[in-house]
């Protein structure tokens, strides 16, 4: 995926005005891909997370309309908008970096992995340690349905993680189903500690 | 021999005629229409085809859209072939195009459309609307473009009604576009109505699936990307309405779904300066009137300053002028407009005026009950809207009163503004209004949307209702 640059917002199409300057010259940094009006949009988690799953915004009226453009039409362009937030979160990160894995079938229908793709467009090398075992999504189902689900992953054949810390990458978290499976695959699998990151996490409060 | 051929469906036929689109967007199975791809009923295109030659640049063409804008292909590892795919960003709402996408053109036997229709309109057209009406349907005989040039109020949607009856009866496929979907709502039940027993369907963004083959379409531009050499003849209501002045691939998509040599009417208030000089060199058929149907003259609109408007909004006060404005026609049960530069500004001003009145609604471009609203102003239910420059054209209302806040603002050209006051008194029992320009100092724009209105006036001739 490749585009030289970007000359208007990814989302809402106003040309973007960016000025050239010396920071921008010499030091290597991520273009900007949308413009300040909705940037503002979406609201990033300022305050005190756990450790455990650590996300970067909240699920907004902003974030849906990305997710549904991103995910759902299938503009893979918009896998930039947050790299550089993405880039600065894990760079300095010690684990191993695990994306949730989308079942082939999936995958197909899609095109694209879109959380493979976030990593990607960000610069930040990973593994793929899980397979998913079945076709069907968390969305869509209600909180219920969710727990009551039975494993949706295993491990790849011939990975060695025992005594590995591990962190899972994945867009969004809801109830947590998705990222309980994973970590219970990995710790199963010997892993000594599995941690998490999303883009985006639903509910909490909001300040 | 062996007869090895199928049957044609009718209800394949009838999907696929003049149209462009993927099978996943079908209602057919895959299995289905492989065997008629087998007895080639179709044509197909990659939905994104490359040119390119020795020494230029690779360049991609949407063949949904017709996009060409380089900007707006993206290259991507592809999943399903894998290899480098490129996508079209330009017509992404309507379901991702990818080069390894295929898209079916009908191939098969073409419907024919019946030739017997219902005409039930009894309304009277003054002598320059039939003048209009007759000089385009002139033009639809002859197979030739033509433009309609009438102000707002003018009665443009009745002078199509003896075009379009006449293209009918011809068993001719027609299809009226406009940019804005709030159009496209505000003819369908009118055409309905006027043509009881044709089938028309208006396709819109979420429009309702309709059944049956319509042989009368009325949709938004951007539903054309749909349609490939189908209509026979193609209106375009408010051809100069954003964004089709400034997008080519719209432009493009009119006249990809029209068949080869179909005639173009484009129907505007507000043309400008290169399609009135492009309507001449190429002799296109040309009506003007300058007159709306009730003979009055159009209102002109009055400017107030309303000095650092923006400010006091965000200070949490209308300024006084404003607020004054928006008293007088509560109390004189007056249903009004007041248009907003930003939607912002206007989010901001809402809660203020609806301290003034509780029921003060607004709306703007993606509000979901955006239909509703205007209904309820329409009824009555509510004293005024507060909009963006969404309900600048295809809505009236009677009695209707404008004021527009922050006149001098850039997303204010001197069309949208001619657009908006004729908003105003288009009703023959209130053909007069209060339009109002509140304004951080007085632009060109505005000016010239001031001139133009008097000049239209001026040839309009003596303001004597129902005179000519």
């Amino acid at each position: 995926m490749n585009r030289t640059e970007i000359k208007n917002c990814l989302l809402c199409n106003e040309p973007l005005h960016t000025q050239m300057d010396w920071k921008r010259l010499f030091i290597r940094s991520f273009p900007k891909t949308i413009c300040q009006e909705c940037e503002e949009k979406f609201e990033p988690y300022s305050h005190e997370q756990k450790d455990e799953v650590v996300s970067l915004y909240h699920y907004n009226k902003a974030m849906q309309d990305f997710l549904h453009r991103y995910k759902f039409m299938h503009d893979v362009l918009l896998a930039k908008v947050f790299s550089e937030k993405i880039h600065h979160h894990l760079k300095n990160r010690k684990e191993l970096i695990v994306p949730i894995p989308i079942h082939p079938e999936k995958l197909k229908e899609r095109t694209f992995s879109h959380v493979d793709e976030l990593l990607k467009q960000a610069q930040i090398p990973f593994v793929h340690l899980l397979e998913k075992t079945t076709t069907e999504t968390q969305g869509g189902k209600t909180r219920e349905q969710r727990l009551k689900t039975p494993q949706l992953f295993r491990l790849k054949e011939n990975v060695q993680i025992y005594g590995k810390e591990i962190l899972l990458v994945d867009d969004i978290y809801t109830t947590g189903t998705t990222i309980q499976h994973a970590k219970k695959a990995l710790i199963e699998g010997g892993a000594k500690s599995v941690k998490a990151f999303t883009l985006i996490k639903v509910g909490g409060f909001h300040n | 021999m062996r007869y090895k051929g199928i049957i044609v469906e009718p209800e394949m036929r009838d999907f696929f005629a003049g149209k462009i689109c993927p099978p996943e967007h079908t209602p057919f199975s895959k299995e289905k229409i492989h065997q008629y791809i087998e007895k080639c009923f179709f044509k197909i295109t990659p939905a994104i085809s490359i040119e390119q030659s020795i020494f230029s640049k690779k360049k991609y063409i949407c063949n949904r859209c017709l996009n060409d804008n380089q900007e707006e292909f993206v290259e991507f590892d592809c999943a399903r072939c894998g290899k480098v795919c490129v996508y079209c960003r330009h017509c992404i709402n309507m379901g991702r195009m990818t080069s390894c996408t295929e898209l079916l053109l009908w191939n098969g036997p073409m419907p024919k459309f019946p030739k017997r229709h219902d005409f039930k309109w009894n309304g009277t057209f003054t002598k320059l609307q039939q003048k209009a009406s007759n000089e385009l349907l002139e033009s639809m005989k002859e197979r030739r473009n033509h433009l309609l040039h009438a102000v707002c109020g003018a009665g443009k949607t009745e002078i199509l009604f003896p075009a379009v009856f006449h293209c009918l009866q011809k068993g001719l496929r027609i299809c009226i576009a406009s940019p804005r979907t709030d159009v496209v709502l505000e003819l369908f039940p009118r055409f309905q109505q006027v043509f009881p027993n044709t089938i028309i369907h208006a396709l819109y963004g979420d429009a309702p699936k309709q059944k049956g083959l319509a042989q009368l379409v009325i949709a938004t531009t951007h539903q054309l990307y749909r349609f490939e050499k189908a209509f026979d003849v193609v209106i375009v209501d408010e051809a100069d309405a954003f964004p089709y002045t400034f997008d080519l691939t719209l432009q493009k998509a009119v006249r990809k779904a029209k068949r080869q040599g179909a005639p173009v009417a484009l129907v505007t208030a507000t043309p400008s300066v290169a399609l009135l000089s492009k309507a001449k060199n190429e002799g296109w058929g040309y009506s003007f009137i300058s007159k709306r149907y009730h003979g009055y003259p159009l209102p002109v609109p009055r400017f107030e300053s309303l000095w650092f408007y923006e400010r006091q909004i965000n200070k949490g006060r209308i300024p006084k002028k404003l607020a004054q404005w928006t008293k007088i026609r509560i109390e004189r049960k007056e249903p009004f407009f007041i248009f907003f530069p930003t939607v912002q500004l206007m989010q901001q001003a809402g809660p203020l005026f609806q301290q003034i009145h509780p029921d003060i609604l607004s709306v703007h471009a993606k509000d979901p009950d955006r239909k509703e609203k205007v209904m309820k102003l329409r009824n009555e239910e509510i004293p005024g809207l507060l909009t963006t420059t969404i309900l600048e054209r295809g809505v009236t209302i009677r009695n209707v009163q404008v004021a527009v806040v922050g006149a001098e603002s850039k997303i204010f050209t001197s069309s949208a503004l001619i657009q908006i006051s004729g908003r105003v008194g288009r009703n023959a029992n209130y053909p007069k209004g209060d339009i109002v320009f509140f304004h951080h100092g007085i632009s060109a724009q505005m000016d010239a949307a001031r001139n133009e209105i008097l000049r239209l006036n001026w040839e309009g001739g003596p303001n004597e209702p129902h005179g000519n």
